[in-house]
């Protein structure tokens, strides 16, 4: 029947069968075959693991160095949670597809290459892997590992991605700063309130003292032309926090009593995650600039004016010297002169970059052929007195139809006679008055050459040629607005 | 009896990762790939996950393999890097 007791073989076969399982349990125990035993509860068994391997791992999965072991076939056999974290893994789907997928192409090659190099020896290498948070830095070491069915390799994966970042970080910080500080410019960074926490010393030919804290605009309350679109200050820090970047916006800088003339640029700073927090300044200095391009145009300007003005004088010059001249050689030789007394004049002009020359420096030039002005034959009161590029011209034209008649028929003609010239200052007006001592007895011309008529209308009104028997005397007048003295 | 439809079934019985039933389960693989490819059925229960499956064997060492088909039952108890003794066990020549 199939529902009969067991008989009494049955039970001492069941009772043997146990006994030997006891003493199989009891043997494995003893000589270490087991780590982990089942304990009976009342509620439910329990698994009581053995010796220290359980806490050696817990201790594993308690530390946030992700840890795992390969066998010698490079199969996963374990891997702890943080590495299971780093890598974005379940512990189930790390074992079943394997620790190389989940390192990415790159690193699973290089990670591979450092196990089969740990052959006996710890390695270790810095690796980027894709994980949980998009890519990190990882020093993976591997060290070969003993186990109970063969060898293996212990892998670690420490993450150093804040380690990189923070170098990396603390490098572009430093190579910013010596940017700043090796700029010529001044170099401002503001914050999202528009208050300044970092200025380079290029900013001192902007600002004396302190300026980390202050508001942009309070410190620097720029002007800006209409056509720049820009109101004040306060603009600019707005539109470049907006994340646009400014070039070269010309504005000025009220410092004190006089306006530095500046270009300004502005630009957003952007975090790794492209939020805007603050923005950068840069002002330079162009006032010197801006003079020496006004200065320019000042002087093509009136260079273009002078050289049609001598232009019409040269023709002037030629067609007078025509008419008085008796002949062709003498034309020649006049003319010549002429010329060259009005390329005299000019070339200290333009010495001076057509500023304004002094009396001495024009009689100096006229007088050069003949005698200089240090001489006993010549006395100079005033030279000091500074004309006008335009009264310089009409003066050395003067002087030089003073001087040739003084070497030819005056006081220069013989080897007593002297010449003084005198600037006298009048109530709008600077006397100057030529006069010849010692020379011929002075005989008044019969007719008026090219040089008198000069000397009569060069100037305008208020000049008189005297045709003394002592010598000749001619007075010049020079309103003070063309003449310093 | 026809051994072309004998049912062969292996248990093995382990806690967790530990290391003893890491290896287990590592000698087992290669045991059955090197010798007994194809003739059993075999089941890892973890006791850690589900300590109510020890009873159904009588389970108090790990790790453990039952062979539990063909009867009798057999065990064997430790990481069966002792490949001979288990071929023995399983009444399989070596």
């Amino acid at each position: 029947m199939g529902s009969a007791q067991p008989t009494a073989v049955e039970l001492e076969g069941d009772l043997r069968r146990r006994l030997a399982d006891a003493e199989e349990t009891l043997r494995a125990i003893r000589e270490g075959d087991v780590d982990a035993l089942v304990v009976r509860g009342e509620q439910q068994d329990e698994i009581f693991a053995l010796g220290g391997q359980d806490s050696y791992r817990a201790f594993m999965e308690a530390m946030d160095i992700g840890a795992a072991a390969l066998d010698s076939e490079g199969k996963l056999i374990y891997a702890n949670s943080a590495l299971c974290s780093l890598l974005g893994r379940s512990p189930t789907e790390l074992q079943s597809e394997g620790i190389y997928p989940a390192l990415g192409e790159t690193a699973a090659r290089r990670v591979g290459e450092l196990v089969g190099e740990a052959a006996n020896n710890r390695r270790s290498r810095q690796v980027a892997l894709p994980c949980a948070r998009g890519s990190c830095h990882v020093e993976v070491a591997v060290a070969p590992l003993s186990m109970g069915f063969g060898h293996g390799h212990a892998l670690t994966f420490t993450d150093v991605t804040e380690r990189i970042e923070a170098a990396a970080l603390h490098e572009s910080d430093r190579i910013g700063r010596a940017i700043m500080a090796s700029s010529n410019e001044a170099v401002i960074v503001v914050n999202r309130d528009g208050r300044i926490t970092h200025a380079n010393a290029g900013v001192r030919q902007f600002y004396e003292g302190g300026l980390i804290g202050h508001a942009f605009d309070h410190a620097f309350a720029l002007d800006f032309p209409i056509s720049s679109g820009l109101m004040s200050a306060s603009d600019l820090i707005e539109v470049a926090l907006a994340g646009t970047a400014l070039r070269s916006i010309e504005a000025q800088f009220p410092n004190g009593q006089q306006a530095q003339d500046v270009l300004v640029g502005a630009g957003p700073l952007r975090q790794a995650d492209d939020v805007i927090y603050g923005c950068i300044v840069t002002m330079t200095d162009v006032t010197e600039r801006k003079a020496i391009e006004k200065r320019q145009t000042l002087l093509m300007s009136e260079l273009t004016h002078r050289v049609r003005n001598t232009l019409t004088l040269v023709m002037s010059i030629a067609n007078r010297t025509i008419t008085g001249a008796k002949d062709l050689a003498e034309f020649r030789s006049s003319f010549s002169n002429r010329l060259q007394a009005l390329a005299a004049t000019h070339n200290l002009l333009a010495v001076g970059v057509w500023d304004a020359l002094t009396l001495e420096e024009l009689l100096t030039a006229e007088l050069a052929p003949y005698v200089s002005i240090g001489s006993e034959r010549i006395q100079l009161e005033g030279g000091n007195a500074r004309v006008s590029a335009d009264t310089a011209v009409a003066l050395g034209l003067i002087f030089h139809e003073l001087v040739t008649n003084a070497v030819k028929y005056g006081a220069l003609s013989n080897e007593n006679g002297t010449v003084s010239i005198r600037a006298l200052r009048e109530d709008y007006a600077v006397k100057i008055v030529w006069q010849e001592l010692g020379g011929p007895v002075v005989v008044h011309p019969e007719k008026m050459g090219f040089g008198q008529t000069l000397i009569a209308r060069g100037l305008g009104q208020g000049t008189k040629v005297e045709f003394l028997p002592e010598g000749v005397v001619c007075t010049m007048s020079v309103p003070n607005e063309k003449i310093e003295l | 009896m026809n051994d072309g439809i004998q049912r062969r079934k292996l248990t093995l019985y382990v806690a967790g990762q530990t290391p003893k039933s890491v290896t287990a389960i590592r000698n087992l693989e290669r045991i059955v790939e090197e010798h007994l490819a194809g003739q059993y059925e075999i089941e890892v229960v973890d006791l850690r996950e589900h300590p109510q499956l020890a009873r159904e064997h009588n389970i108090v060492a790990i790790p453990t393999l039952v062979r539990s088909l063909p009867v009798p039952v057999q065990k064997i108890i430790g990481d069966l890097s002792d490949r001979e003794k288990v071929l023995v066990h399983l009444q399989v020549e070596g």
